[in-house]
Order: structure tokens, then C-alpha cells, then sequence
């Protein structure tokens, strides 16, 4: 899937890593490079400018923290195809803003039986990779939430960004377009193949706000906003809340993202960060994507 | 004998005696079955059942001079839980929020000028032994000659979601889907040319725990379902698809996985209800897609 070939330079950081030799001719020598993922991890907690949190979904999922890692992969998910992409341009540590294994909290109790499971864990156990989560920190992030920065960055709105103190109250004013022109751009901007909208085509719109996932976020913003975004929200929230809207006669349109649209954008700012304090072994943001394509 | 009028309670009484499961009416989670908003001493004027009482749906009803309606969702865009489910949903506004929202507003206003009566019916309906939402969506997609029987189990008894169909591609079954349910969002995940014939269709949210279940049915090729959430069983699926264990899964929305059970809902009521006009009126899919 997506194999990269070999870069020239690639190839002398692993070969400088030792990593193109065979385990036992590895065995005895001094690498140069023998960061863990751990020693990463530290770095991290160092410089994301919080202190850090219990409880936290920021913790290593699978695979030995102290081994030494010969890449990173920073990813919006770490999937069964995100990991052999990963593999394959030879990183082992991947840096996962949302889960590995199907659930909010990783809960594998359930899974010991499930053939999916099994397969995925020894993937990751036959090419010895390690999964940690970067979640709530990485939006605790100061000066500001890592993940709306790169969301931001992605669709060139870093200017269009309406001042407030309030994280759950993201608004823009951007230059006037359609609904339409808008979501198409936003569409190629952040790669999306489901993204889903209710609304005119042709409504002028300037003003959007971030609603997030949730009608509470989305319920205070309507007013100040023409088009609302919404990302991995329940279908019996916003979408029927902007219909609703509409039939009322007030001017408005929602977005419904994936969530991997709301959000994958800041695992790519996650990679730019993490090159400014670890720069023993390469760095990579993969995209796991949109999962889902809509028959046309 | 003259009946009693048909009040709202009247109305729900009669569906509690007549739904042949132990009516169940306390939820610590969120909305019981029952009436949301109306009072029950209102005399029902005409029943629309509907997925979810949209503005629209309001207004058409009133416009055919029927007061009560019965649906699925919620009028307020919460199914009224207090904490969220595992972060799949937030946790109903407060109050004072949908007091002060303007859209909340004129629909609160809609629903007390005219008098509306809205019951909601779910659990009770979900619990009976034959499924009206798999039956209704069976019936939509005229899937009825390629369910695959099971033995000493009702037609449409919960479980038994398998059917044979004809050899396709998923691109073209996820195709089929969008013109026979009107509708467009319908989400893929799979190889569009993959080859499908057996098929487990759902409605609602698919959790990973029924994906297990139904995995556990040979030579599964597809799973159709309403909504998942993209953390628990969207990557659940791209990965079982990535491994090589089954070929796709196609969520078609939660209206189009449930609206057509509204349909089967009237029909029911009917059985039992024969003072006032019953209509189903569907609400629609919210969205539209780019092309």
C-alpha cells in the first residue's frame, strides 16, 4: 500500500542507524542513533507548555517504550494500513491522535478473542512498533491547541481566525464565497471524500464557526455564524438543528466533516513541532484519511 | 359501546396493551418512551408517525389537521441524556440554552400554537419479537426474496439480518442503496470493485460488539448500518477490510436506516386505531452531497 521507495538520504540514515543490517550483525555494536520512544515521549511532555494530566489517553497502547525506534510516524489514526504504510517507509514509533483499538479508552479486555485483534497486534509485534496516543495534550498544547493549528494551517485560515477566550468557540471570517464553492474548497484542502452538507448551494457565506461534535457547542455559535462545521457528530444533533434552522427561514449551512477532516490536519503541525526537539531519527506526518468514499 | 375519546393517553394506552413486550418506561439515561411535549389529555385529532419531527413534518401534519405525532428522535436534537454515551453524543443543552436558542424557539412556539401532542416510541417498538425497522427497511429495498431464513426465529426477528444477494461490486450495491432509499450520504468503506453477495443489514448505530456477532456468520461479505461512531467501529471496519476479512461496510444514515420502519409503525397502528387518520410521513435525508 503506497510503498515509498528508498530515499538516497533515507538510505543513509539507515544505514547509519544500523538498520539495514540483520539483527545479528547488529548485535554488539554501538549504534549512533538509540532513542526510545520513551526518551521521545519525555521531550514531548517537556515542551508541550501544560503540566501533564491524570488521567490521560496519552499513553503507550502496544509495543516496548524503552526499544530503540528508527522513525516517526505522526497520524490522525493508527489503522491496520496506517501501520504497514508506516512500516514500510521504516518507522516504528507512530504517534496517534486517536485510538488503535476501536475504543475511546483502548480497551482490549473484550478483544482477546477477536481475530481482528490478534492480526493487528502481531503486525505489530512481528515488525516491533510502538503506539503512543498524543490527544488531550496535544489540544492542551500552549500557546494553542496543536490541532486547530494545523487544521488552520491546512486551509489557510490562520488569519481569518476571530479572536476569543472561550477553545469550544472557534470562528472565522473569510472572504465571501457560495456554500458550495466553500465546501468545495474545503474538500480538496483537507482531502475529503464523505463529506456530507445541508444547506443552499448558493447561500453567500462568510462567517463560519467550529461546532465541533456536540449540539452543545453547536447551539451557542448558530447566531454569530453563517455555516456551521461539524466533525464525528451524531446525526440527530446538527444536521437536524441547521434543517430545523432553515425551515425557520434563518440563512444558514452546515458542513458535516469526517472526523479525520476536523482533525488530521494537526498531526501534520505535530510532525513540524516534534522536528524542533528530536532530530535523531526521521519524521513523518502519514495520513490514515478519510475512510469513507460516497458513490456519484 | 362507544369508546372513550382518543386522548393522548387514550392513544398511548392503547399502544402499551397492543405492543406484546413488558412496557418499559423508566430510563436513567435519557428520554423514556412516551409523550415529550403536548399534553395527554389533548383529543388526538390524526397520527403521523415520522423518523424524526422536523419543522417540516410539523407543518405537514398540522396542514393535514393531525396534532399528534410519533417518532424516533427527539424534537430538540438530543436524545435527552444527561451524560454523553462514551463521547458518541453530548449531553442534552441545559435549558436555559434551548430556551434562548431562537431555532428551539420557533419550534417550541409551532408545537404549542398548534396544540401538538409528540410521543416518542423506540424502546418498546425495538423490543418487539418481529422488527418493524428491519422489516420496513427490507420491504424499501424489495430485499424480501433474498433473506436468508432462520430456522425457528420470527421473518424478522432482530437477529436475523443475513441476506443472499445477487453478485455485485460494493460499489454498485452502495449505488443501489442511494436510488431505492433516495438518498445521497451514503459512506463507503471498502475496494468499490470488490465482489459482494452476503449481507448483514442493520439500521441504527453500529457498535463494535454486533460487528463481532455478526462477523461471526460465515463468508459475510458487507455489513449495512445507519451511523457508526469513527473511533470504535468505522476503523474497526477499514481494518477488517485491510486484513482481508470481509469486503466493506456501507452506512447509509440514520434516517434512511430508519425511516422506512415508520412506514410499518402506521400500518401497525392501524391494527388497533381506527378514529383517526394515521399517515407516515417521512422527514427526508438532511444531506446533500458534492458531486
Amino acid at each position: 500500500m503506497n510503498q515509498t521507495p528508498l530515499s538516497r538520504r533515507r538510505f543513509c540514515q539507515l544505514a547509519s542507524s544500523g538498520l539495514l543490517l540483520g539483527p545479528s550483525l547488529m548485535r554488539g555494536q554501538s549504534s549512533p542513533t538509540r532513542l526510545t520512544a520513551r526518551e521521545v515521549v519525555e521531550r514531548i511532555r517537556k515542551n508541550v507548555g501544560v503540566p501533564w494530566r491524570t488521567p490521560t489517553a496519552d499513553e503507550f497502547k502496544i509495543g516496548d517504550p524503552d526499544a530503540p525506534i528508527t522513525g516517526i510516524t505522526t497520524t490522525f489514526m493508527s489503522t491496520l494500513d496506517l501501520l504497514e504504510r508506516s512500516a514500510a517507509a521504516g518507522n516504528n514509533f507512530v504517534i496517534t491522535h486517536e485510538p488503535t483499538f476501536w475504543s475511546a479508552a483502548d480497551v482490549v479486555s473484550d478483544l482477546r478473542d477477536d481475530s481482528l485483534y490478534r492480526h493487528k497486534v502481531n503486525f505489530i509485534e512481528k515488525h516491533k512498533m510502538v503506539v503512543w496516543r498524543f490527544h488531550d495534550h496535544w489540544h492542551a498544547r500552549r500557546p494553542s491547541d496543536g490541532i486547530f493549528a494545523g487544521w488552520n494551517r491546512a486551509m489557510g485560515w490562520e488569519d481569518y481566525r476571530v479572536k476569543s477566550d472561550n477553545p469550544f468557540s472557534i470562528q472565522y471570517v473569510i472572504p465571501e464565497t457560495s456554500f458550495e464553492e466553500l465546501a468545495r474548497d474545503m474538500q480538496k484542502k483537507l482531502k475529503l471524500r464523505s463529506m456530507r452538507l445541508v444547506g443552499d448551494p448558493k447561500l453567500r457565506v462568510s462567517r463560519v464557526g467550529n461546532g465541533g461534535h456536540y449540539i452543545l457547542q453547536c447551539m451557542p455559535q448558530l447566531p454569530k455564524v453563517d455555516v456551521l462545521l461539524v466533525f464525528e457528530g451524531r446525526e440527530w444533533e446538527a444536521p437536524e438543528y441547521i434543517r430545523d434552522a432553515i425551515a425557520a427561514g434563518e440563512k444558514k449551512a452546515l458542513i458535516q466533516l469526517p472526523h479525520q477532516g476536523g482533525e488530521e490536519a494537526g498531526m501534520d503541525e505535530c510532525a513540524r513541532w516534534l522536528q524542533a526537539f528530536v532530530s535523531e531519527v526521521p519524521i513523518k506526518f502519514i495520513p490514515s484519511g478519510d475512510p469513507f468514499w460516497i458513490p456519484i | 359501546m362507544a369508546l372513550p375519546m382518543l386522548t393522548g393517553q387514550v392513544l398511548l394506552d392503547r399502544i402499551q396493551k397492543n405492543v406484546g413486550v413488558p412496557w418499559q418506561s423508566q430510563r436513567s439515561d435519557g428520554f423514556s418512551d412516551g409523550i415529550l411535549h403536548g399534553s395527554a389529555d389533548t383529543a388526538v385529532t390524526g397520527i403521523v408517525t415520522t423518523f424524526t419531527p422536523t419543522l417540516e413534518v410539523l407543518r405537514g401534519a398540522v396542514a393535514s389537521r393531525k396534532n399528534t405525532i410519533i417518532c424516533r428522535e427527539a424534537p430538540f436534537y438530543s436524545r435527552g441524556e444527561r451524560a454523553p454515551l462514551f463521547w458518541r453524543n453530548s449531553p442534552a443543552p441545559p435549558k436555559e440554552m434551548t430556551d434562548n436558542d431562537p431555532v428551539c424557539r420557533a419550534k417550541q412556539d409551532f408545537i404549542t400554537q398548534n396544540n401538538l401532542v409528540i410521543i416518542r416510541l423506540v424502546e418498546n417498538w425495538d423490543a418487539r419479537r418481529s422488527d418493524g425497522q428491519l422489516r420496513g427497511l427490507v420491504r424499501a429495498l424489495s430485499w424480501e426474496k433474498f433473506h436468508v431464513p432462520a430456522k425457528s426465529l420470527d421473518e424478522y426477528d432482530p437477529r436475523n439480518v443475513y441476506f443472499q444477494l445477487r453478485k455485485n461490486s460494493l460499489g454498485r450495491l452502495a449505488q443501489d442503496l442511494q436510488t431505492k432509499l433516495k438518498i445521497h450520504g451514503v459512506r463507503v468503506i471498502g475496494d468499490a470493485v470488490s465482489s459482494v453477495s452476503n449481507v448483514a443489514l442493520t439500521h441504527g448505530l453500529l457498535l463494535v460488539a454486533d460487528s463481532e456477532r455478526m462477523l461471526r456468520e460465515q463468508g459475510l461479505d458487507v455489513v449495512i448500518a445507519g451511523d457508526a461512531v469513527e473511533w470504535e467501529a468505522v476503523p474497526y471496519f477499514a481494518d477488517l477490510v485491510t486484513a482481508g476479512k470481509v469486503k466493506g461496510l456501507i452506512l447509509i444514515g440514520q434516517q434512511a436506516s430508519e425511516e422506512p420502519g415508520g412506514g410499518e409503525m402506521a400500518a401497525w397502528l392501524k391494527s388497533f386505531i381506527s378514529e383517526v387518520p394515521i399517515e407516515w410521513v417521512p422527514a427526508g435525508e438532511p444531506f446533500w452531497v458534492l458531486s
